[in-house]
Protein backbone atom coordinates (compact mmCIF):
# COMPACT_ATOMS: atom_id res chain seq x y z
CA UNK A 1 0.00 0.00 0.00
CA UNK A 2 1.24 2.99 -1.04
CA UNK A 3 2.83 5.36 2.58
CA UNK A 4 0.70 8.61 2.02
CA UNK A 5 -2.42 6.23 2.07
CA UNK A 6 -0.90 4.24 5.33
CA UNK A 7 -0.31 7.54 6.89
CA UNK A 8 -3.82 8.72 5.92
CA UNK A 9 -5.43 5.21 7.56
CA UNK A 10 -3.16 6.53 10.53
CA UNK A 11 -4.77 9.30 10.96
CA UNK A 12 -2.37 12.32 9.63
CA UNK A 13 -4.20 15.07 7.62
CA UNK A 14 -1.60 16.40 5.85
CA UNK A 15 -0.83 13.20 3.96
CA UNK A 16 -5.06 12.93 3.67
CA UNK A 17 -4.71 16.14 2.07
CA UNK A 18 -1.95 15.69 -0.28
CA UNK A 19 -4.06 12.33 -1.60
CA UNK A 20 -6.95 14.36 -1.93
CA UNK A 21 -4.90 16.77 -4.06
CA UNK A 22 -3.40 14.53 -6.10
CA UNK A 23 -6.51 12.76 -7.27
CA UNK A 24 -9.17 16.26 -7.05
CA UNK A 25 -8.88 16.78 -11.14
CA UNK A 26 -9.59 12.90 -12.04
CA UNK A 27 -12.44 12.56 -9.62
CA UNK A 28 -13.72 15.94 -10.60
CA UNK A 29 -13.44 14.37 -14.64
CA UNK A 30 -15.43 11.82 -13.78
CA UNK A 31 -17.82 13.38 -12.15
CA UNK A 32 -18.33 15.96 -15.11
CA UNK A 33 -18.66 12.88 -17.10
CA UNK A 34 -21.74 11.11 -15.68
CA UNK A 35 -23.37 14.56 -13.75
CA UNK A 36 -22.64 16.60 -17.54
CA UNK A 37 -22.75 19.41 -15.26
CA UNK A 38 -19.39 20.73 -13.52
CA UNK A 39 -21.14 22.46 -10.79
CA UNK A 40 -22.88 19.37 -9.49
CA UNK A 41 -19.63 17.67 -10.36
CA UNK A 42 -17.68 19.94 -8.22
CA UNK A 43 -20.14 19.45 -5.42
CA UNK A 44 -20.21 16.11 -5.47
CA UNK A 45 -16.53 15.68 -5.26
CA UNK A 46 -16.72 17.11 -2.06
CA UNK A 47 -19.45 14.61 -0.60
CA UNK A 48 -16.98 11.99 -2.45
CA UNK A 49 -14.04 13.43 0.03
CA UNK A 50 -16.33 13.21 2.78
CA UNK A 51 -17.10 10.14 2.40
CA UNK A 52 -13.60 8.57 1.63
CA UNK A 53 -12.45 10.01 5.18
CA UNK A 54 -15.06 8.64 6.93
CA UNK A 55 -14.66 4.62 5.21
CA UNK A 56 -10.64 5.46 5.11
CA UNK A 57 -10.63 2.23 7.29
CA UNK A 58 -12.10 0.23 4.85
CA UNK A 59 -9.66 0.59 2.16
CA UNK A 60 -7.57 -2.16 1.62
CA UNK A 61 -5.00 -1.56 -1.15
CA UNK A 62 -6.15 -3.82 -3.49
CA UNK A 63 -7.62 -1.92 -6.23
CA UNK A 64 -5.98 1.86 -6.86
CA UNK A 65 -7.04 4.31 -4.69
CA UNK A 66 -8.48 6.46 -7.76
CA UNK A 67 -10.59 2.76 -8.58
CA UNK A 68 -11.99 3.46 -4.83
CA UNK A 69 -12.77 6.79 -5.72
CA UNK A 70 -14.65 6.44 -8.45
CA UNK A 71 -16.77 3.45 -6.15
CA UNK A 72 -17.97 6.16 -4.05
CA UNK A 73 -18.45 9.09 -6.15
CA UNK A 74 -20.68 6.51 -8.32
CA UNK A 75 -22.77 5.93 -5.46
CA UNK A 76 -22.44 9.24 -4.12
CA UNK A 77 -24.11 10.08 -8.00
CA UNK A 78 -26.40 7.45 -7.60
CA UNK A 79 -27.66 9.05 -4.22
CA UNK A 80 -27.92 12.30 -5.37
CA UNK A 81 -30.47 11.60 -8.29
CA UNK A 82 -32.62 9.51 -5.52
CA UNK A 83 -32.60 12.63 -3.16
CA UNK A 84 -33.57 15.10 -6.17
CA UNK A 85 -36.23 12.63 -7.05
CA UNK A 86 -37.56 12.48 -3.45
CA UNK A 87 -37.77 16.25 -3.01
CA UNK A 88 -39.40 16.12 -7.26
CA UNK A 89 -36.38 18.32 -8.13
CA UNK A 90 -35.58 16.12 -10.90
CA UNK A 91 -35.30 18.28 -13.92
CA UNK A 92 -35.65 15.14 -16.74
CA UNK A 93 -32.99 13.71 -18.74
CA UNK A 94 -33.49 16.31 -21.13
CA UNK A 95 -31.67 19.50 -19.07
CA UNK A 96 -28.93 17.24 -18.15
CA UNK A 97 -26.46 18.17 -20.52
CA UNK A 98 -27.24 21.87 -21.21
CA UNK A 99 -24.62 22.88 -18.87
CA UNK A 100 -22.02 20.93 -20.36
CA UNK A 101 -22.53 22.30 -23.91
CA UNK A 102 -22.85 25.63 -22.49
CA UNK A 103 -18.98 25.09 -21.33
CA UNK A 104 -18.02 23.55 -24.91
CA UNK A 105 -19.26 26.23 -26.47
CA UNK A 106 -17.84 29.11 -24.12
CA UNK A 107 -14.42 28.02 -24.42
CA UNK A 108 -15.14 27.44 -28.69
CA UNK A 109 -14.92 23.85 -28.25
CA UNK A 110 -16.96 21.74 -31.40
CA UNK A 111 -19.96 19.88 -29.16
CA UNK A 112 -20.00 16.15 -29.76
CA UNK A 113 -23.22 14.79 -30.78
CA UNK A 114 -22.26 11.42 -28.82
CA UNK A 115 -22.23 13.77 -25.65
CA UNK A 116 -26.03 14.75 -26.28
CA UNK A 117 -26.98 11.19 -26.90
CA UNK A 118 -25.08 9.98 -23.33
CA UNK A 119 -26.66 13.10 -21.99
CA UNK A 120 -30.22 11.91 -22.76
CA UNK A 121 -29.64 8.06 -21.45
CA UNK A 122 -30.82 7.40 -17.69
CA UNK A 123 -28.26 7.81 -15.10
CA UNK A 124 -28.10 4.12 -14.43
CA UNK A 125 -27.81 3.49 -17.96
CA UNK A 126 -25.47 6.51 -18.36
CA UNK A 127 -22.95 5.40 -15.63
CA UNK A 128 -22.26 2.06 -16.71
CA UNK A 129 -21.41 3.21 -20.23
CA UNK A 130 -19.01 5.79 -18.76
CA UNK A 131 -17.09 3.32 -16.24
CA UNK A 132 -17.46 0.31 -19.06
CA UNK A 133 -16.22 1.96 -22.32
CA UNK A 134 -14.33 5.07 -21.13
CA UNK A 135 -12.56 3.80 -18.17
CA UNK A 136 -12.97 -0.05 -19.06
CA UNK A 137 -13.59 -1.60 -15.62
CA UNK A 138 -15.23 -5.06 -16.10
CA UNK A 139 -18.89 -5.58 -15.69
CA UNK A 140 -18.23 -7.40 -12.23
CA UNK A 141 -16.52 -4.68 -10.52
CA UNK A 142 -19.26 -1.92 -12.14
CA UNK A 143 -22.18 -4.43 -10.67
CA UNK A 144 -20.46 -4.43 -7.21
CA UNK A 145 -20.41 -0.60 -7.26
CA UNK A 146 -23.98 0.32 -8.48
CA UNK A 147 -25.07 -2.97 -6.23
CA UNK A 148 -26.84 -5.03 -9.30
CA UNK A 149 -25.84 -8.07 -11.51
CA UNK A 150 -22.63 -8.54 -14.03
CA UNK A 151 -25.37 -9.23 -16.12
CA UNK A 152 -27.48 -6.40 -15.79
CA UNK A 153 -24.97 -4.19 -15.97
CA UNK A 154 -23.94 -5.24 -19.81
CA UNK A 155 -27.33 -5.67 -20.51
CA UNK A 156 -27.78 -1.62 -19.63
CA UNK A 157 -24.23 -1.27 -21.30
CA UNK A 158 -26.02 -2.73 -24.65
CA UNK A 159 -29.20 -0.91 -24.64
CA UNK A 160 -27.60 2.05 -23.62
CA UNK A 161 -24.98 1.46 -27.30
CA UNK A 162 -28.18 1.09 -29.53
CA UNK A 163 -29.88 3.83 -28.00
CA UNK A 164 -26.74 6.09 -28.72
CA UNK A 165 -26.82 4.77 -31.93
CA UNK A 166 -30.14 5.34 -32.51
CA UNK A 167 -29.47 9.04 -31.83
CA UNK A 168 -26.84 9.25 -33.87
CA UNK A 169 -28.74 7.33 -36.53
CA UNK A 170 -25.64 5.11 -37.04
CA UNK A 171 -26.38 2.24 -39.07
CA UNK A 172 -30.08 3.24 -40.15
CA UNK A 173 -29.30 3.27 -44.00
CA UNK A 174 -27.27 -0.39 -43.91
CA UNK A 175 -30.87 -1.87 -41.88
CA UNK A 176 -32.86 -0.25 -44.51
CA UNK A 177 -30.76 -1.95 -47.35
CA UNK A 178 -31.06 -5.03 -45.49
CA UNK A 179 -34.53 -4.94 -44.38
CA UNK A 180 -35.33 -4.35 -48.65
CA UNK A 181 -33.13 -7.49 -49.43
CA UNK A 182 -34.92 -9.30 -47.52
CA UNK A 183 -38.31 -8.41 -48.67
CA UNK A 184 -37.34 -9.12 -52.18
CA UNK A 185 -36.28 -12.75 -51.38
CA UNK B 1 -27.38 -21.87 -45.88
CA UNK B 2 -28.00 -18.11 -47.32
CA UNK B 3 -30.31 -17.57 -44.37
CA UNK B 4 -27.33 -17.76 -42.33
CA UNK B 5 -24.99 -15.67 -43.97
CA UNK B 6 -26.77 -13.16 -44.05
CA UNK B 7 -27.22 -13.19 -40.29
CA UNK B 8 -23.55 -13.02 -39.44
CA UNK B 9 -22.95 -10.56 -41.86
CA UNK B 10 -25.84 -8.37 -40.20
CA UNK B 11 -24.44 -9.17 -36.64
CA UNK B 12 -20.62 -7.72 -37.89
CA UNK B 13 -22.12 -5.28 -39.21
CA UNK B 14 -24.52 -4.44 -36.18
CA UNK B 15 -20.95 -4.72 -34.00
CA UNK B 16 -19.04 -1.96 -36.45
CA UNK B 17 -22.14 0.67 -35.65
CA UNK B 18 -21.80 -0.49 -31.96
CA UNK B 19 -17.91 0.36 -32.22
CA UNK B 20 -18.60 3.26 -34.12
CA UNK B 21 -21.03 4.95 -31.30
CA UNK B 22 -18.58 3.50 -28.06
CA UNK B 23 -15.84 5.44 -30.71
CA UNK B 24 -17.85 8.77 -30.88
CA UNK B 25 -18.56 8.48 -26.99
CA UNK B 26 -14.92 8.15 -26.24
CA UNK B 27 -14.18 11.22 -28.28
CA UNK B 28 -16.64 13.47 -26.78
CA UNK B 29 -15.38 12.05 -23.34
CA UNK B 30 -11.63 13.00 -23.81
CA UNK B 31 -13.16 16.46 -24.69
CA UNK B 32 -14.02 16.47 -20.93
CA UNK B 33 -11.13 15.39 -19.60
CA UNK B 34 -8.95 18.82 -21.40
CA UNK B 35 -11.46 20.83 -19.56
CA UNK B 36 -9.14 22.44 -16.71
CA UNK B 37 -10.53 22.08 -13.61
CA UNK B 38 -9.41 23.93 -10.69
CA UNK B 39 -8.07 22.28 -7.73
CA UNK B 40 -7.54 24.18 -4.63
CA UNK B 41 -4.37 24.45 -2.48
CA UNK B 42 -2.82 22.24 0.58
CA UNK B 43 -4.39 24.13 3.05
CA UNK B 44 -8.12 23.80 1.88
CA UNK B 45 -7.64 20.39 1.60
CA UNK B 46 -6.34 19.82 4.90
CA UNK B 47 -8.73 22.28 6.55
CA UNK B 48 -11.88 20.26 4.73
CA UNK B 49 -10.12 16.92 6.40
CA UNK B 50 -10.07 18.73 9.54
CA UNK B 51 -13.89 19.91 9.45
CA UNK B 52 -14.97 16.81 8.41
CA UNK B 53 -13.20 14.45 10.96
CA UNK B 54 -14.72 16.90 13.39
CA UNK B 55 -18.11 16.66 12.31
CA UNK B 56 -17.96 13.03 11.95
CA UNK B 57 -17.01 13.08 15.73
CA UNK B 58 -19.94 15.06 16.39
CA UNK B 59 -22.07 12.89 14.76
CA UNK B 60 -20.97 9.43 16.15
CA UNK B 61 -21.13 11.37 19.90
CA UNK B 62 -24.75 12.61 18.88
CA UNK B 63 -26.05 9.27 17.48
CA UNK B 64 -24.58 7.07 19.93
CA UNK B 65 -26.50 8.78 22.73
CA UNK B 66 -29.58 9.01 21.06
CA UNK B 67 -29.30 5.45 20.54
CA UNK B 68 -28.61 4.83 24.37
CA UNK B 69 -31.43 6.95 25.20
CA UNK B 70 -33.78 4.99 22.77
CA UNK B 71 -32.78 1.77 24.05
CA UNK B 72 -33.07 2.42 28.02
CA UNK B 73 -36.70 3.63 27.28
CA UNK B 74 -37.46 0.67 25.37
CA UNK B 75 -35.81 -1.55 27.73
CA UNK B 76 -37.50 -0.03 30.31
CA UNK B 77 -41.09 0.26 28.87
CA UNK B 78 -40.53 -3.97 28.26
CA UNK B 79 -39.45 -4.55 31.89
CA UNK B 80 -41.97 -2.45 33.18
CA UNK B 81 -45.12 -4.19 30.60
CA UNK B 82 -43.39 -7.80 31.72
CA UNK B 83 -43.94 -7.09 35.27
CA UNK B 84 -47.15 -5.04 35.04
CA UNK B 85 -49.29 -5.36 32.25
CA UNK B 86 -48.19 -9.20 30.96
CA UNK B 87 -50.92 -9.13 27.75
CA UNK B 88 -48.99 -5.75 26.56
CA UNK B 89 -45.62 -7.41 26.73
CA UNK B 90 -47.13 -10.24 24.55
CA UNK B 91 -48.52 -8.11 22.33
CA UNK B 92 -45.29 -6.23 21.76
CA UNK B 93 -43.52 -9.57 21.46
CA UNK B 94 -46.05 -10.49 18.27
CA UNK B 95 -46.38 -6.73 16.62
CA UNK B 96 -42.38 -6.02 16.06
CA UNK B 97 -41.72 -9.31 14.23
CA UNK B 98 -44.43 -8.94 11.83
CA UNK B 99 -43.54 -5.06 11.53
CA UNK B 100 -40.19 -5.66 10.88
CA UNK B 101 -40.74 -8.23 8.43
CA UNK B 102 -43.46 -6.02 6.68
CA UNK B 103 -40.71 -3.09 6.38
CA UNK B 104 -38.38 -5.19 5.13
CA UNK B 105 -40.58 -6.47 2.25
CA UNK B 106 -41.48 -3.17 1.28
CA UNK B 107 -38.30 -1.72 1.53
CA UNK B 108 -36.67 -4.85 -0.80
CA UNK B 109 -39.30 -4.52 -3.22
CA UNK B 110 -38.82 -0.39 -3.68
CA UNK B 111 -35.41 -0.79 -4.23
CA UNK B 112 -36.21 -3.34 -6.91
CA UNK B 113 -38.45 -1.44 -8.48
CA UNK B 114 -35.90 1.37 -8.54
CA UNK B 115 -33.31 -0.66 -10.41
CA UNK B 116 -35.91 -2.12 -12.92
Amino acid sequence: MDPLIKSAKEGDHLAFACIFKENYPFLVKYLIKITMNPDIAEELAQDTMAKCIQKIHLYNGQSKFSTWLIAIATNAYIDHCRKQKRENKWKGQEEVYRKLKWHFESRNEEWNDALEALGKLPVNVRVPIVLKHYYGYSYDEIGTWMKISPGTVKSRVHNGILAVRRELKLGEETEGRHTRQRTTK
Amino acid sequence: MKKQKVVILGSEQQNKHDLDAIHKLQEGLSKVDQFPVYTPDLQWFEKMVLTEKQNSRKKFIKELSLFLMIAFFILSGIIVSFYQMPIVFILIQIITPVFIALYTITRVSKKVKMNE
